[in-house]
């Protein structure tokens, strides 16, 4: 055979690099119930579909050379349900997939490609940070800071992030870049390992604690979805992307619309309780809108009496904000601000129409919220709100009070406000504000507090806003799914082709 | 097993106990219904577990951050 010599080497140098940090450790993450970084693309990726870059990479250090397969971050190119994706896997069996001189130049490239050619990059993180000793003494530092744009985000094509390990440097790094983060249970997030950390502030430090999923799903919302395993976690990476278009300057895609897409709105009435102190879950009601098992929540357990989801109405990509009394009663808090904005720049980046559904008695007011900065989140959002340039249509299903109601898109702040009959506005709770505006309490003087709960009560309805064309409609909420359907229709950005003008394209990427 | 700390989300008042020291939960079972802005808010159980200890009555005032429930 000619050329005989040429191809053994080939098959044996390929081998080897398919051999990531060889038999032992790959057996010992078996057992442990954790894939590997190239059994992960292969879930990931359609079936054959992965074009390596870089797989005969190497570390610079000669004697790291033989043992450096990939040089630990397995890169390359894809599909993902046949839409071509830009794909990152840290390998942690070779050397921890530290970050070195070779692999950053192989995120840095694959990178590139997908910012430019209009792919959607995925980075399935699991590293220890910087490759030691490449790092160490002003040499270490001269391989830093080569690429000014390295951590710079204008959301040209989506990214996300899957955390599937023990996540230090650049795995962080690039999950707080992404537009969706999915991490698994048992993985850590933080800016340094727990060692590190343990050894600089003299304590013991444990793992979940550091940057454990309860940590950032719940109280820093860095994190937008947890899984339990990785087979999980990588479902919910193409779930995302599949709302999502390739690009920003394309429409999202359309689905098929399932069939008795309809069937659950003729419920939805069993689902809003008659009493006004009743709460409810505001999720219910949104699935009983969408098309079905279409909504797909970010950050449910962060800011909570605030729902952010992604969801399909009629085969269209939309994102959904929407108050959630069982909650907080659905007051306001900061975390619900912090991912509502940082919401509202995902939709418009990528060119998803937004539909609001309000039940809100108001931000939640009190010194936890002024410590952590509530005026500056609330105007945050506003100023995303009037920079969205993809239809916003609010629905008011009953309460929407106070400034919260300018947030929550009333006035202008949207393209169209429709109202349940249920619908109640005004500037607070009657029953509340008949203290704050009079000093009145029930207690003290019951007549003339009923009478002026009355008062405050007049004129708040869902038809004294139509009357004043504040409201553009008052609908059955039978009819929810079907006016959004067609209203969404009606907006389409037909001049662009379906694309928004991402003004807050260069947002930053965490609130 | 490890306690859990059930604690009010809100400022309001206790309106309602659901459950009983030794009752065994779900995520998300009611533990207490409380009254706050006019509205009647569960308190749910933020994972599985049994009810050890109780620690507010109903008509007591309850602060934001305040421990309602224990649960191991």
């Amino acid at each position: 055979m000619p050329f005989e010599d040429i191809v053994a080497e080939f098959a044996r140098r390929r081998d080897k690099a398919l051999e990531m940090g060889g038999p032992d450790k790959l057996a010992r993450r078996r057992a442990a119930g954790h894939l590997n970084a190239r059994e992960r693309l292969d879930l990931l990726l359609d079936p054959g579909s992965l074009a390596e870059s870089g797989m005969f990479a190497a570390a610079i250090r000669p004697e790291q050379r033989e043992r450096t397969p990939a040089d630990g971050k397995i890169a390359g190119f894809g599909r993902i349900d046949g839409r071509a994706v830009a794909v990152v896997a840290n390998d942690f069996t070779v050397l921890g997939a530290s970050s070195s001189v070779i692999n950053m130049k192989k995120i840095r490239h694959v990178k590139e490609v997908a910012e430019t050619r209009g792919l959607p990059l995925i980075l399935l993180g699991e590293s220890s940070g910087a490759r030691m000793p490449d790092r160490m003494g002003a040499a270490g530092r001269a391989m830093l800071g080569q690429d000014p744009a390295e951590y710079r985000r204008l959301r040209r094509t989506p990214w996300v992030s899957a955390l599937l390990g023990p996540c230090y440097g650049s795995s962080t790094w690039y999950a707080c870049m992404s537009d969706c983060v999915v991490m698994r249970k048992g993985a850590t997030m933080a800016v340094a390992s727990p060692r590190v950390t343990s050894l600089a502030i003299n304590q013991p430090i444990e793992p979940e604690e550091l940057g454990g999923w309860r940590l950032h799903a719940e109280t820093t919302g860095l994190v937008d979805v947890v899984a339990d395993t990785d087979e999980a976690a990588l479902a919910a990476v193409k779930r995302f992307l599949s709302y999502l278009p390739s690009h920003h300057g394309e429409p999202p895609p359309m689905a098929p619309v399932p069939p008795e897409a309809d069937a659950a709105s003729a419920r939805i009435l069993d689902l809003l309780p008659e009493s006004r102190k009743a709460v409810y879950d505001v999720r219910r009601i949104v699935r009983a809108i969408v098309d079905p098992e279409s909504l797909f929540e970010l950050k449910p357990r962060f800011g909570r009496s605030a729902m952010t989801g992604l969801a399909r109405l009629a085969g269209r990509s939309i994102g959904i904000i929407a108050n959630n009394p069982l909650y907080k009663g659905g007051a306001i808090d900061v975390d619900a601000c912090r991912k509502i904005t940082s919401f509202l720049v995902l939709c418009d980046s990528f060119n998803l129409p937004i539909v609001i559904l309000v039940d809100q008695p108001g931000f939640l007011i009190g010194l936890e919220g002024e410590k952590q900065g509530a005026p500056g989140r609330i105007i945050n959002w506003m100023n995303a709100l009037s920079l969205v340039t993809m239809p916003r249509i609010a629905i008011i299903l009953r309460k929407s009070y106070g400034q919260a109601y300018l947030n929550m898109g009333g006035g202008r702040n949207s393209d169209e406000v429709a109202c349940w009959p249920s619908a109640d506005l005004g500037f607070m709770e009657p029953a509340v504000g008949v203290n704050v505006l009079y000093g009145v309490r029930e207690e003290d003087d019951p007549e003339r507090y009923q009478a002026l709960v009355a008062e405050l009560s007049r004129d708040t309805s869902a038809w004294a806003l139509a009357e004043l064309y504040e409201a553009q409609a008052v609908i059955d909420p039978r009819d929810t799914r079907a006016f959004l359907a067609a209203t969404l229709d009606t907006h389409v950005l037909r001049l662009t082709g379906g694309v928004g003008q991402h003004l807050m394209a260069n947002w930053p990427t965490s609130y | 097993m490890a306690e859990i700390r059930v604690k009010s989300e809100i400022s309001g008042s206790v309106w309602k106990i659901e459950v009983k020291i030794g009752d065994r939960v779900d995520e998300d079972t009611p533990l207490v219904i409380l009254e706050s802005m006019k509205m009647e808010i569960p308190l749910l159980a933020p994972e599985a577990g049994v009810v050890r200890e109780i620690r507010v009555r109903e008509g007591d005032p309850i602060a934001e951050g305040e421990i309602a429930v224990i649960l191991e």
